[in-house]
């Protein structure tokens, strides 16, 4: 089939999956953030279990394949009687994952902090909590925009991981699969998602700079 | 300029006392035996070779950090452990560091505001004026809204002193205030540290600036290897120093 045949018969089906392929991403990106930035405080907070607790976590979802999480999830986890929905098995695949590389980015952004700024805030009075929420995670989030960007596109691109259980309405991958078992897309059905994919990745990375340029900490 | 206030029973109470402090890392022993007390208003310069813990003494005072045997105490009152109650602690002894150390992602304004708003509690807006009229005494005040980095090293230095003086502090400690500048900043920087002394502030100041121990410092104590070597005034000091040790020192700094 060629792409205006294709868009014809599954135009709106791709509308739906874009959709839901941002609507995966935003989600996922969004925990994954909100995990990444509390494992990097228990990473650098002076309560030893929790840095630890910090340190395991990220050596595991760093290293998993998102499929394996995905299959744990959706295949394995019901005999211990925890059955979520499709929708909900992806997102915390596609959020622990890229959450314990988020942390590793933050991480690396804490470590561009002089620590003399770091006595300066304990030596006005500020507690831990407050020498972190005021001075230290702003200041890695701020010198960590570029490689967040290109994580946001990477959990983007891992919320194809839909494509392996039946989720309704599908994703971009999904829908791929979907053409390709009743039709002849062949090619072509893939190109038009990938396409999607790509359109979508270049706008976040031209968001990603300007943020950057914006917020970038003079030194 | 020196001024304790008597308690009680009429004794007085010194801002900052350390009895009998010592302090090892690993096998090194960088304080011996550290007494010192440094009444309301005092001026209190610590000079002596690299490495003989006086920087290590400075940062021992606001615990930031911790001492082996001995005793600290600020108006009286021992240091607090941990938590709150030294968090607390800290923000009443103002601390200046030689590398500056302004949050380089905050304003001017910021930096100086961020101590009185979240720790203190004080209003955004009273704390906005304070800072202000702060900034204009250490003559920065045009800079107020540019970030860290686009002041010179000897602005950045005043604006810290601001950002301590916020605070309302006991006391200030200066860990070699001027070591970091260029020889045409410091001056700027010793001027408002002399009129702080001028103004009763209380002040342990670590320092190569003789001339600024001569005419500021109340008293001046010479540390080597860890010790209290001499203590004395300044007049007496530089001109009659007792230790041969400190006779060698001044030698050598007089020499550059
Ligand atoms: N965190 C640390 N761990 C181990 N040793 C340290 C540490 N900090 C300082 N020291 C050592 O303790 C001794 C005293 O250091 P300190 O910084 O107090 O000296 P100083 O008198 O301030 O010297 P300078 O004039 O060079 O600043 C030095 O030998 C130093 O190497
Ligand atoms: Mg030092």
């Amino acid at each position: 089939m060629s792409i205006s045949q294709l868009l014809s018969e599954f135009g709106s089906q791709y509308a739906e999956a874009l959709f839901t392929t941002w609507k995966l991403t935003a989600l996922s990106f969004s925990l994954a953030f909100v995990i990444g930035v509390a494992v990097t405080v228990m990473r650098v907070s002076p309560v030893r279990p929790l840095r630890i607790a910090g340190e395991i976590y990220v050596q595991i979802f760093r290293n998993i394949p998102g499929a394996a999480l995905l299959i744990l999830l959706v295949y394995a986890f019901p005999y211990l009687n925890i059955v979520w929905s499709y929708f909900t098995c992806v997102l915390i695949a596609a959020s622990l994952i890229p959450a314990a590389f988020c942390s590793e980015y933050l991480m690396a952004g804490i470590n561009t902090i002089p620590v003399g700024q770091i006595e300066a805030a304990r030596s006005i009075g500020m507690t831990f909590v407050q020498t972190i929420s005021k001075v230290v995670i702003p200041q890695s989030l701020r010198s960590s925009v570029l490689p967040l960007t290109n994580l946001l596109v990477a959990t983007m691109l891992t919320t194809a991981l839909a494509s392996q259980v039946p989720l309704k309405p599908r994703d971009l991958t999904g829908l791929v699969a979907h053409i390709n078992t009743h039709a002849v897309g062949g090619v072509t059905a893939f190109f038009i998602s990938a396409m999607l994919y790509c359109g979508t990745a270049v706008v976040i990375g031209q968001v990603g700079n300007l943020i950057d340029k914006r917020v970038r900490i003079l030194r | 300029m020196r001024n304790m206030e008597p308690d009680q029973n009429g004794a007085e109470v010194p801002v900052i006392e350390l009895r009998h402090v010592e302090k090892h890392y690993g096998d090194l022993h960088v304080l011996k035996d550290i007494n010192l007390r440094v009444g309301k208003g005092e001026v209190v310069v610590i000079i002596g070779p690299s490495g003989s813990g006086k920087s290590t003494l400075c940062r021992t005072i606001n615990r930031m950090e911790t001492i082996d045997a001995g005793e600290i105490l600020i108006e009286g009152v021992p240091l607090p452990v941990e938590g709150r109650e030294l968090a607390q602690l800290r923000a009443q002894v103002g601390m200046v560091f030689q590398s500056f150390n302004l949050f380089s992602h905050r304003t001017i304004l910021d930096n100086v505001t961020l101590g009185p708003t979240d720790v203190l509690h004080v209003p955004k807006k009273e704390a906005r004026e304070e800072a202000m009229r702060l900034l204009a005494r250490v003559g920065v005040e045009s800079q107020a809204h540019k970030v860290p980095a686009q002041l010179s090293g000897g602005q950045q230095q005043r604006v810290a002193i601001a950002r301590s003086l916020a605070m309302h502090p006991k006391a200030i400690l200066f860990d070699e205030p001027t070591s970091a500048l260029d020889p045409e900043m410091i001056g700027e920087v010793l001027s408002v540290m002399t009129e702080l002394a001028g103004e009763g502030m209380t002040m342990l100041v670590v320092t190569h600036e003789m001339n600024f121990a001569r005419r500021v410092a109340d008293r001046v104590i010479f540390m080597d290897a860890g010790s209290i070597v001499e203590e004395n005034t300044p007049d007496a000091f530089f001109s009659h120093p007792k230790s041969q040790r400190a006779k060698d020192f001044l030698d050598s700094i007089q020499n550059h």
